[in-house]
Order: structure tokens, then C-alpha cells, then sequence
């Protein structure tokens, strides 16, 4: 009598062909990774090549190369990831001008449309040809040749609007700022109580990230920049007040200090709470 | 037949570690999530020199540049010399070349502050 034993042991070969193979190639000989690029990178090692991109911006002004040195990242929302780096640090009490850069950088994201805007291939002239008028001049009047005129002077007008680009670190230098307004009282109890809501505009009335805030108070100061909160305003910065201790803010360098601010208390449908405050401080 | 079988056998073997191969370096390889610094291409580590260049020529912090090229390999200067042969290979900017020139220039003259040991 035979025995019919079938094909069982092409099946079992198989098995252990494919137990071999993985064993060679997940670990005897994985693939090798030695030219990784910068999205797969340990988080710790993505936050020092943001820090490296911001300071690294902030040296040259160049919004083009930054914006192309993060889209390596692989970041979702380069501009969030920043601006919630500059928080971490700053939280973490780690260098303030990082966390400055890292700011600074996010709020030109933010108000950049373009990612890859290219400012750095831009070279712009000389400051004395900066200043001569577009070719209308020398173009005869006439119907037919004014239409080429129009589209020389709009052609010119974008590189223009590059000259007076702010650097990163432009405001500080810039005249001190000072209290504008009143102070507002805010209560709505679904804001954190207590909450200092600052905003900083410039001459021009539009809103400066990156300006330093100092907060202090009997036994203590503190600090924040503004820009952390790009989706509020460039210029937003905040600070949560404990109820019943005055504080003096100061923004900037030299800037006009705003004392005894106390967090107010407000009533609603759920009792007496610690309100907030809203102030604005301009150049 | 029965020396067939052990040909089939062992042919069925060399098919299944082929698929396991195939598995394990095609359909899913292992993937390296967090990588150090020091495994990036050469033309990431040249842009991160480049970075730390642009940064130093506005500082001027030698230490802290150096520390930022450690990160990326354990001898700074060779790093640069490396990334200022490949910056000119990808066609760099002279304003780009200048940064790294001035930033081998300065590491070729500075001494680390030994970290330690035997007194």
C-alpha cells in the first residue's frame, strides 16, 4: 500500500524560503538608509535644522531659500510648526533668540503667499537706480504705443515693492513703542482667566511679530513675542495675569512702560470670574 | 522520484526566500523614521553647512558653529572642506561659496577648548 503524501512539501519549502528571505532582509542585510533626506529625520533633529533654517533666515532675509529648506521637512504647515517650536522653546526656557527667529520666520510665512516666493534670484539694483522713473518718458504719445507703456510701468512695479522689505530684525531698532488706547476689558468666560492679550503695530498701523513683551510684576518678570500666534495677528502676543497682582508691560526696547494692569473680575451666568485684558501698543 | 521531490524542495526554498526578498526590501523595507544628521545625503549636509555658514557670518560665534557642524559629523573643518568640493559640483552661488570660505578659514585657526580628562 502507497501511500499518497500530496504537495505538502513544496508548501513547507516555501515557508522556509520565505522565512530566510525575510531573515536576510530585515536583518542580516536590511536596506541601508545612508542617504536619508531631511523628512526622516528624528523629531529632535527636524527641530535643530527649523532652529538652523530660522537663524539662518534671519541672517539673510531670504524667505525663497527658508521656505524651500522647510518644504524638505515635510512639515504640513512649515509656518505652525514653527511658531509651535518657538512656544516649546520659549516655554522650555531655551535660547529667546532662537525662539525670536523661529517666530520671525513663521510670520513671513504666514504673510508670504507663495512658499517658494523667489526673493533670493530677485537682485535688486542699486539704491540710486532704484529711484529712476519707469520708461513712460521716453515713449512717444500716441494710442498704439501707450498700451506698451502701461506694460513696461507694470512690469517694473513688483520688483519695486521688494525695496522696502523689513528685515527680521528691523522693529526693535525702530522709534519705541507706546500704550494706544485704553486698556479693554475682556469677559468671556471661555477664555483662560486672567488672559493679557497684547497687540503691537508699527508706524504704519500693521501688525510686528517677533517684538519682545516684558511682563513684571512685585517679585517677578516674564516675557513673550509677538507672532507665536500667526492665525491670530502677526502682532498678537499674550500672558496670563493672576488675579489681584498689578503688572507693568513694556514692549520692545525703550518702549513706554504701561503700569498697575490688573486682571479684572467679571460676573456671568456662572458666578464672578478673573476676566481678561486687551492692549494695544504702537511705534 | 524521490531525489525529483528534494529538487522541487529545495527549488520551492530559493522561490520563497525570493518573495521574502521581495517583501522585505521592495513591498515593505525596513524604514528609518529617525534618522541622525549624520545619515543625510551630501547635499542636505552641504545646505546644513551652508546654514551654519550664513549663521556664523552674521554671529561670528565660532564655538556654536562648530558645535552645529558636530552634529552632523565628528570633524567639523573636514565637514566643510567636503560640503565646499560638492557646493561647487551642484553649482552653488559665489555668495553661497563665500560663506563656506570664510567658514573653513575659520575653523582652520581655531582650537577647541579641550573637554576634560586626567589633570
Amino acid at each position: 500500500m502507497t501511500r499518497q503524501r500530496g504537495p505538502w512539501y513544496l508548501l513547507t519549502g516555501l515557508v522556509i524560503g520565505i522565512v530566510l528571505g525575510l531573515v536576510y532582509g530585515w536583518l542580516i542585510d536590511p536596506v541601508d538608509y545612508v542617504d536619508t533626506s531631511p523628512d526622516s529625520l528624528h523629531p529632535d533633529f527636524k527641530n535643530q535644522y527649523r532652529s538652523l533654517i530660522a537663524l539662518a533666515h534671519q541672517s539673510s532675509g531670504d524667505n525663497g531659500r527658508a521656505a524651500a529648506r522647510l518644504a524638505l521637512l515635510g512639515d504640513d504647515d512649515p509656518a505652525a510648526a514653527l511658531a509651535g517650536q518657538a512656544q516649546q522653546l520659549l516655554a522650555a526656557g531655551g535660547s529667546q533668540l532662537e525662539a525670536q527667529a523661529l517666530a520671525n520666520l513663521a510670520a513671513d510665512l504666514r504673510g508670504q503667499p507663495q512658499v517658494a516666493t523667489p526673493v533670493a534670484t530677485i537682485t535688486l539694483p542699486p539704491a540710486g537706480e532704484g529711484t529712476q522713473e519707469p520708461p513712460v518718458a521716453t515713449l512717444p504719445p500716441g494710442g498704439g504705443v501707450s498700451t506698451a507703456t502701461r506694460v513696461a510701468t507694470l512690469t517694473i512695479t513688483p520688483v519695486a515693492t521688494f525695496t522696502p522689505r523689513r528685515l527680521p530684525a528691523t522693529p526693535t531698532r525702530g522709534a519705541p513703542f507706546a500704550p494706544e488706547g485704553e486698556l479693554v476689558t475682556v469677559c468671556d468666560p471661555f477664555q483662560p482667566p486672567g488672559l493679557l492679550q497684547v497687540m503691537v503695530l508699527d508706524t504704519f498701523g500693521e501688525p510686528l511679530p517677533g517684538i519682545r513683551v516684558e511682563v513684571s510684576w512685585a517679585g517677578g518678570q516674564d516675557h513673550f513675542f509677538t507672532g507665536l500666534y500667526p492665525e491670530i495677528s502677526l502682532g498678537y502676543g499674550d500672558f496670563e495675569m493672576q488675579a489681584g497682582v498689578a503688572y507693568t508691560v513694556r514692549v520692545g526696547e525703550g518702549g513706554e512702560a504701561l503700569n498697575n494692569i490688573v486682571a479684572p473680575q467679571c460676573s456671568g451666568d456662572s458666578g464672578v470670574y478673573t476676566g481678561g485684558l486687551e492692549v494695544t501698543f504702537s511705534q | 522520484m524521490r531525489n525529483r521531490r528534494y529538487l522541487y524542495f529545495f527549488a520551492m526554498i530559493l522561490v520563497g526566500a525570493g518573495l521574502g526578498l521581495l517583501y522585505a526590501w521592495v513591498i515593505n523595507p525596513v524604514r528609518y523614521v529617525n534618522t541622525p544628521l549624520s545619515s543625510l545625503r551630501p547635499d542636505y549636509q552641504t545646505d546644513w553647512t551652508l546654514m551654519v555658514a550664513e549663521v556664523y557670518s552674521q554671529e561670528n560665534n565660532l564655538p556654536l558653529a562648530s558645535v552645529r557642524l558636530a552634529y552632523m559629523s565628528d570633524d567639523p573643518a573636514g565637514l566643510v572642506d567636503e560640503s565646499l568640493l560638492t557646493a561647487r559640483q551642484l553649482g552653488y552661488s559665489q555668495r553661497d561659496i563665500d560663506l563656506l570660505l570664510e567658514l573653513q578659514g575659520a575653523l582652520q585657526i581655531y582650537q577647541p577648548l579641550p573637554t576634560g580628562g586626567a589633570p
